[in-house]
Formats: C-alpha cells, structure tokens, sequence
C-alpha cells in the first residue's frame, strides 16, 4: 500500500479524483500500538480499478485534515474515524459524535482501551 | 419563514432497529434531516479482536438479520485470503446458490415492508413473505437454523448440501419466479404506489457517485457498479447475467432495480445448478485452523443485498488484529437527508424505505 504524507493529503485526494477515482469506498484506521494508520480506499467507476493509500500518524494527538471538499462521502467515515481512534478531524464534522454516547476520553478501538472499565453517558 | 425541529423515532416501524431523525421542517417540507444512529452500537469490530477466526461469525451474522449468509460469506472470504485456502469448486457453486437464495429473501422481506410503508396495505407484505418463507425453509433444511446460518466454513461448508438439494433448488426459483411476475400487477398498477415513489426522492448520478451511495441505490442512479461483474468472484464469470441499471434515480427506480435484481437472481440460481458438479463442499473444521498466512491486509468485497460489502482486515495468528468493515446502509443511510430535502414530510419514509436500512449494520 502506498504511504503518503499527512501535509499532502488534501492535494494528493484531489490528484487520485482527477486519475478517474471518484468514488471514495471507506476510510479505516488501524492502531498499531506505537503508531496509528489511516487507510483511505478509492474506486473508479469507469475503469473499476480501486486504489488504497495510508497515511501514518503518532499515537499522540493525533490529527488529520478533512477531505469532505473533495469526497462528500468521507463525512461519516472521518466522523466515525475519530470517535473510534480520537483523531482529530481539522475541519469537515468531525467534532461531532455518531455512534457513541458516552465521554469520549478513551477511543474504544484503540489497543490501549481499557476492558471491563465503567463509562458514564455523555450528557445530551 | 420558521422552522420546526421534529423528533422522529427512535421508535418507527419502517425502520429495521433503532434509529431516530432529527427533522427540520419549514411547513410541511423537509428543510433538513439529522439521523442519529449508534442506538443498536455492540463495539463488535473491537469484539471479534477477541475472537478466532471461525467465531467472528457469530457477531457477522448479526449485522444484517435480514441477509445474515451474506455477511457470514464475506467474513469467511477474508479468512480464507488471510490463511490462503482456496475454496472447493462444488462449494463454490452452492455458495453463489445459497448467497442468491438470500439475495432474493432479503429482496422480498424490503418489498413487502416498503409497499406497506406507502400504504399498499397487507397485501404486499403478505404475498413477499409467503415467497420469503419458502426460501427461509429452504435455507433452514440446509443449515438447521431459521435466520442465522452460520454454515460457512474455510474452504466450503459446514456439511454436504441434502441429496434432494437440486431438485427442490429447481422447483423454489420457479415457485418464486411464477410468483414474483405477479407484483407489477399489484404494485406498478396502483396509482398511490407510483404517486409516492416516481420522481420521490432523487439522486443524480454525479451525487450519488460523490456520496458514495452503494448497491441498488447506485445503479438506481445509472451508475453500473456490481461487485459480481467488476471483480468477480466464485463462478460469477461463468455465469450470463444482466446488471440492472435506471437513470432516474428515485424511490421508484429503486423499487424497479430490487425487484429486477430478484429475477436476475432465480437467473443465475439456476444456472449454477445447471453446472454444478458433484464433489466434496466441506471446509475445514471449526478447531483445525492454522496460523494465518500473513498478506500483510486483506481487502475483500462482496455484493451484498444492500450494495457492497468490504472487509478490511489484519490478521494476525489466531485471530484478526483489526477488522474493519464496510457497511452498505451506512453510507445509504449518510445520502438520507440529500434525498429527502425539499420534499414533503410524509415522503419521508418513501425515502428512508426505498434506502432499505439496516440499523444493526449500520450501528455495528
């Protein structure tokens, strides 16, 4: 998989569109205990080729841009994304929650949550 | 101008599961829609980090009730990736036999629940169950369980399929096929079913594209995308068949390309049986699973009922370091309040239907 760097992500989304890629398919982490990977799948409708690229972030604040500008689609899964990973979405809606209701202090599907631990219901 | 802000749900029949919607409204026309979802939210990607290989299924199955051999199919696809086991040919042929049987149950179950949203009442419902529980008899004969299957092993199936599996396979697609030409008569004929659906809730191609709209609703929109044809896999590229595509993009169109899609579905059952060859279809045993091969991830998709499924998943030695799975509804579900705006609230559910949600997909 082809590893870009965070700094070019929003011109390299737009390159990838203008190869024919039009059709964002998922957006994805991993967590890989010492550092944290963002995986981005893309698609062409036309040639149905799909393509994938990562970008590696610290495990530490991590952040990235939105690319909702260039795929509308990427909303919910950058939404989803940080609420799951607590990555930073800079601008887009990734400061609001989807799925979960309680104080996202501790990313459920990072390595490092904690099993068995009780979570109070955010306030609505 | 003032805008109301209704809540519908989290409670509402049309909807599989749990989901509510946030309305605003100006009058009686939708101005803008929140879906709030992750009522049904189980964690279940963290889950199945805990789980081997061969239990992971249990959780998969769950994710689409209504569809649970196709998610169970697709899960064991990306272990079979991840541990290189190729699948046995006759298991090929009978699961692309059994994922079609499913395709048209999970069909018939949104077609009947979507008419009598619009108020073509009972009928419908009752004559795509009565079709859909002769399919779910079928699949429950085969597997022992009336909703969740769970019959896909590493390599084939759980079990040999019945001795009279052929002949009954035969004798249910035309059944079914008798009985599906039917519905045009009742559906295509009544007037507040075509008010309610044609030019209700339309997504051109362009944003249906841009949202990233997946499966019927994609082609509903003109775009030709099925998983089946674009990469396909089993015995898909032996088979002749046709994907259905419209370039209206509404309520109605979406209704057409389901109900298409079940005839293309008897279409391809049986052809598969036609050819299918006698052989061996168990998989490997639940316990006997070795270490995985280790690609370094595993990217499978599937057409799924709903659109296309994908898995992407690490896989580490006993069980998955990371699944992540991509969910059709959920990104349907995303396109809602692009489809509804500007409509009338009562529309509203001719929309929603017409996506076919599922929340425990979509919530995972």
């Amino acid at each position: 998989m082809r590893e870009i760097q965070k700094e070019h992500l929003a011109q390299e989304c737009g390159n990838i569109k203008a190869k024919g890629f039009d059709y964002l398919k998922k957006i994805t982490a991993v967590d890989y205990a010492t550092y944290l990977e963002v995986v981005y799948i893309t698609y062409n409708t036309e040639t149905k080729a799909q393509e994938l690229f990562s970008i590696k972030l610290p495990i530490d604040n991590p952040e990235i841009t939105t690319i909702t500008h260039i795929y509308p689609a990427a909303d919910w899964y950058e939404r989803e994304m940080s609420e799951m990973f607590g990555i930073k979405i800079i601008g887009g809606n990734g400061e609001r929650l989807l799925l979960e209701e309680w104080n996202g202090t501790d990313p459920p599907l990072r390595k490092s949550f904690a099993w068995g631990k009780e979570y109070k219901r955010r306030e609505i | 101008m003032t805008i109301m802000r209704i809540n519908v749900g989290p409670i509402h029949p049309s909807t599989h599961g749990v989901l509510k919607l946030v309305v605003d409204v100006d009058g009686d026309r939708i101005e803008n829609i929140t879906p709030k979802i992750g009522f049904l939210h189980r964690g279940v990607e963290k889950l199945m980090e805990t789980r081997s290989y061969m239990q992971n299924p249990v959780y998969t199955e769950k994710l689409d009730y209504i569809a649970p051999l196709a998610w169970d199919e697709l899960y064991v696809s990306a272990v079979e990736v991840a541990l290189g086991k190729e699948v046995k040919e006759a298991a090929q042929y009978a699961r692309v036999i059994l994922l079609e049987f499913q395709r048209i149950a999970s069909h018939l179950l949104w077609l009947g629940t979507f008419a009598n949203d619009l108020g073509q009442l009972f009928t419908s419902f009752m004559w795509a169950f009565r079709e859909r529980d002769i399919v779910i008899r079928f699949l429950e004969d085969i597997s022992g369980s009336r909703m969740f299957y769970v019959n896909m092993r590493v390599g084939g199936l759980d079990k040999q399929l019945p001795a009279d599996f052929r002949e009954r396979a035969y004798g249910i697609a035309d059944y079914i096929e008798e009985k599906v030409l039917q519905y045009p008569d009742m559906l295509d004929s009544n007037s507040v079913f075509m008010e309610r659906t044609r030019g209700v809730g339309i997504i051109t191609r362009d944003n249906a594209i841009g949202l990233g709209v997946a499966g019927p609703v994609l082609r509903a929109s003109g775009v030709e995308e099925d998983v089946r044809k674009s990469a396909p896999y089993y015995i898909y590229d032996k088979i002749s068949f046709r994907t259905p595509v419209r370039s209206e993009g509404d309520s109605y169109a979406r209704y057409r390309i389901r109900y298409e899609e079940i005839i293309e579905s008897i279409n391809i059952i049986r052809q598969a049986l036609d050819s299918m060859p006698d052989g061996d279809m168990t998989g490997l045993p639940l316990k006997l699973i070795g270490p995985a091969a280790k690609p370094e991830t595993v990217v499978v998709s599937r057409e799924l009922p709903r659109g296309e499924g994908l898995i992407y998943m690490v896989p580490d030695k006993q069980k998955p370091y990371r699944v992540s799975l991509r969910s059709p509804a959920f990104i349907n579900l995303a396109a809602l309040s692009h489809a509804a705006k500007g409509l009338k609230f009562a529309d509203l559910f001719a929309v929603l239907g017409s996506l076919d949600v599922v929340m425990a997909e979509i919530d995972r």
